[in-house]
């Protein structure tokens, strides 16, 4: 399956090749969130939000087509 | 012998040029840890109540933290405290840099500074010495060039300097203490207050490293943050500073655009952290930003601060004026519906040229915009200039008028709580003060205990007195050092999250009183976490602390500052956010139609007050709990306050 991905802020660095830290990613069927930061590379804490909806958990399963957005949690500036 | 702190304070009373020291116990430490505590107990110990801001018997107190200095990232810190002349109540402002660092070597904790001097002088310290010189020849400057004349004028290129700019000198309400020319000590007023003082700097030199009690258990901590570095994401919040929170924080819909009317703005993307990075700051063109482009403060790896350079055009800077922060490209920013990385770079940099609060000019601009765009004011009101939004050009000139006072400037310089009054004419409904003191770059409206956290901090709207929302859920392990282990859902305004507000906000205030920085030591990205911050503290001074006892000394900091408060008479009545948050939904993106509920609100804040043990109806701090804090002194010294707690 296929997953949009973009990527935020510092987050950019692990897409490195991408244009504004967004990709289109291929992923195994049945894939989760934590495959799809695996994937990426990214082993630091980050806000995972998919579809516009609510912040998902690592578990949360993915399906084909999901949009994905994955934030740092930082306050403060 | 002393760990940590040198075990000296330095009285300096400007109207009879004396100079003391104080040398105090070890339990003085131990009770307030340094920064914002400590400035406390001076200040409510050597103010009378309803002392004006601006007149000689105001105290300031510069105080560091018992860790600054040693060589470890993050620990080198200053915090200013005194009555706010943009409040009215208490005002308290940190800053990083060298100076923090510099002054624990020249042999001092901290200054508390009182009186007026009777013409311009600045307070040379060093090598254990004090002394007032003349600063008549620096009145008038700018910092940058003050810096270099007192470079030449100490024939020392190594000293520190903490200073006032111009728009100190003019008491505009909302100036601030720089150091090195590119930080502040930038909210709440303090650079008035040293204005006020005829104060123009302090200046401080030395060679007294702090003596480390265990220097093995440091030396293991110091690695432990170089390691630290990757797994916690603190290398790419170096790499692109708090700049790289501004296209997250449009996407989550919490970018304060149009004066707080919306958390989105379409041209994010082209004031954003990544763009600043890859073509704005110095370097850039040779692919050397990282080497040109960045900068730190004494002993910390993750290395933050930006450096712009623009070398012509209407918008030229020099690169010793650093460049923006998250807050101030946001405020000259998407506050302004401004998009043009430029101008914003040239309102830094006359902000820290004349010493002001970026947050608070940024924001006082932006509600004069708004109020332009609703046609309350006119040419004649703006000396000619149309402050529409999107008007970089606009921006940036009265970023000028305001630091000299001139025009209407003269009028924002007083900061847009009291410009409102002088105006009237309705301008008071486009506020977004809380305590006279501007909203920073963090929406209550999408982060919901924010809501009662800038109605009821002490001095003013401030977004680093406590974790934001997002935190709880994203950190379990780290939250749970501090009893949090029931995160809610995105919105929440219940007890869990006033819980969630007030612990983490007592974290803070710890932070605020050891002054380390933020960014390095808390209970979510930081680079430390809360019982390595406990390790860092006891490696240093050779105690034995916890995380409780950290907690302890953050809420008797909070209690301090809110007993101040209650003894000028201010209360719950002063607890209260901007009315567009209650009347006016966010329009556009994510938080599109989002808009606080008033009796939600009022509710949590009551929750709020009673985890607190403050009293529901006046909010001044119960009896019980200040003498718990040990702060029975405090009302017993102060009969005003001791006439509202009870």
């Amino acid at each position: 399956m296929r997953i949009h991905v973009e990527l935020m802020g510092p987050l950019v660095d692990y897409l490195p090749e991408a244009q504004s830290g967004q990709t289109s990613q291929s992923l195994r069927d049945g894939a989760t969130v934590a495959d799809l930061l695996n994937e990426l590379n990214i082993k630091r804490k980050v806000v995972v939000a998919v579809n516009d909806d609510e912040e998902k958990e690592l578990e949360h399963v993915l399906v084909d087509g999901d949009e994905v957005l994955v934030f740092t949690v930082i306050s403060g500036g | 012998m002393s760990y940590g702190y040198t075990g000296k304070i330095l009285h300096v009373n400007l109207t009879t040029s004396k100079i003391t020291i104080e040398k105090p116990e070890e339990k003085f430490y131990r009770t307030y840890m340094g920064g914002s505590a400590m400035g406390m107990h001076y200040v409510l110990k050597e103010t009378p109540a309803g002392v004006d801001a601006l007149s000689p018997e105001n105290v300031l107190a510069l105080c560091t933290g018992v860790v600054t200095g040693t060589p470890i990232s993050g620990q080198s810190r200053l915090t200013s405290v005194a009555k706010s002349p943009l409040t009215g109540c208490i005002g308290d402002a940190q800053g990083g840099g060298y100076f923090p660092a510099e002054m624990k070597f020249s042999g001092f904790d901290a200054v508390i500074i009182k009186g007026k001097s009777p013409k311009p002088v600045y307070l040379w310290m060093h090598h254990g010495e004090a002394e007032l010189k003349d600063a008549g020849h620096l009145w008038g400057m700018t910092t940058g060039d003050t810096e270099d004349k007192l470079k030449l004028e100490l024939e020392d290129k190594r000293i520190e300097v903490l200073q006032i700019g111009p728009a100190g000198e003019n008491l505009v309400r909302f100036a601030a203490l720089i150091s090195m020319s590119n930080r502040a000590n930038g909210r709440t007023g303090m650079g008035a207050v040293m204005g006020s003082k005829n104060l123009k700097a302090v200046v401080v030199r030395g060679k007294q490293k702090p003596t480390i009690a265990d220097p093995v258990r440091f030396k293991e901590l110091q690695k432990l943050g170089t390691a630290n570095l990757e797994p916690t994401g603190m290398d790419g919040f170096g790499k692109y500073g708090t700049p790289g929170v501004t296209t997250p924080q449009n996407k989550s819909g919490g970018l304060p655009t149009y004066n707080f009317n919306s958390g989105n703005f379409d041209k994010h993307e082209e004031i954003d952290g990544i763009k600043l990075y890859k073509e704005h700051l110095r370097g850039h063109e040779r692919n050397e930003q990282n080497r040109f482009g960045r900068d730190t403060c004494f002993s910390c790896s993750v290395k933050c601060k930006r450096v712009t350079q623009i070398d012509e055009g209407p918008f030229k800077t020099d690169a010793k004026y650093g460049g923006p922060e998250y807050e101030t490209l946001a405020t000259f920013g998407s506050y302004c519906g401004i998009s043009d990385m430029d101008a914003i770079i040239r309102a830094n940099a006359l902000c820290n040229m004349h010493g002001m609060d970026t947050i608070s000019c940024g924001a006082t601009i932006s509600w004069a915009m708004e109020c332009w765009e609703e046609g309350k004011l006119t040419l004649e009101d703006t000396g000619g200039i149309e402050l529409k939004y999107g008007s970089g050009e606009a921006m940036v000139k009265m970023t000028e008028l305001i630091a000299k006072r001139e025009g209407f400037g003269k009028i924002l310089a007083e900061g847009s709580k009291k410009a409102a009054e002088i105006i009237g004419r309705g301008t008071e409904d486009y506020l977004i003060t809380s305590k006279g003191q501007e909203a920073p770059a963090h929406m209550p409206q999408v982060k919901r205990s924010l809501s009662v956290i800038y109605a009821t901090n002490p001095f003013g709207a401030d977004h680093e007195s406590s974790e934001h929302d997002p935190a709880y859920k994203a950190y379990p392990e780290r939250m749970e050092q501090i009893g949090l282990t029931n995160p809610q859902e995105k919105l929440a305004l219940n007890e869990e999250m006033m819980r969630f507000a007030m612990v983490t906000q007592h974290l803070s205030s710890a932070v605020d009183s050891l002054s380390v920085c933020a960014f390095i030591f808390g209970v979510s990205f930081q680079l430390y976490d809360a019982k390595q911050l406990a390790e860092v503290l006891n490696a240093v001074t050779g105690w034995d602390t916890d995380v409780t006892e950290i907690l302890a000394v953050g809420e008797r900091r909070l209690n301090m500052l809110r007993a101040f408060n209650s003894r000028e008479g201010i209360g719950r009545e002063s607890d209260t956010l901007p009315k567009k948050m209650f009347k006016r939904p966010l329009e556009g993106g994510r938080s599109d139609g989002y808009v606080l509920d008033e009796k939600e609100w009022e509710a949590a804040l009551e929750d709020y007050y009673r985890l607190c043990d403050w009293n529901v109806e006046t909010g001044h701090p119960s009896l019980k709990k200040l003498e718990s804090l040990g702060l029975g002194w405090v009302v017993v010294e102060n009969e005003a306050l001791s006439k509202v707690v009870s």
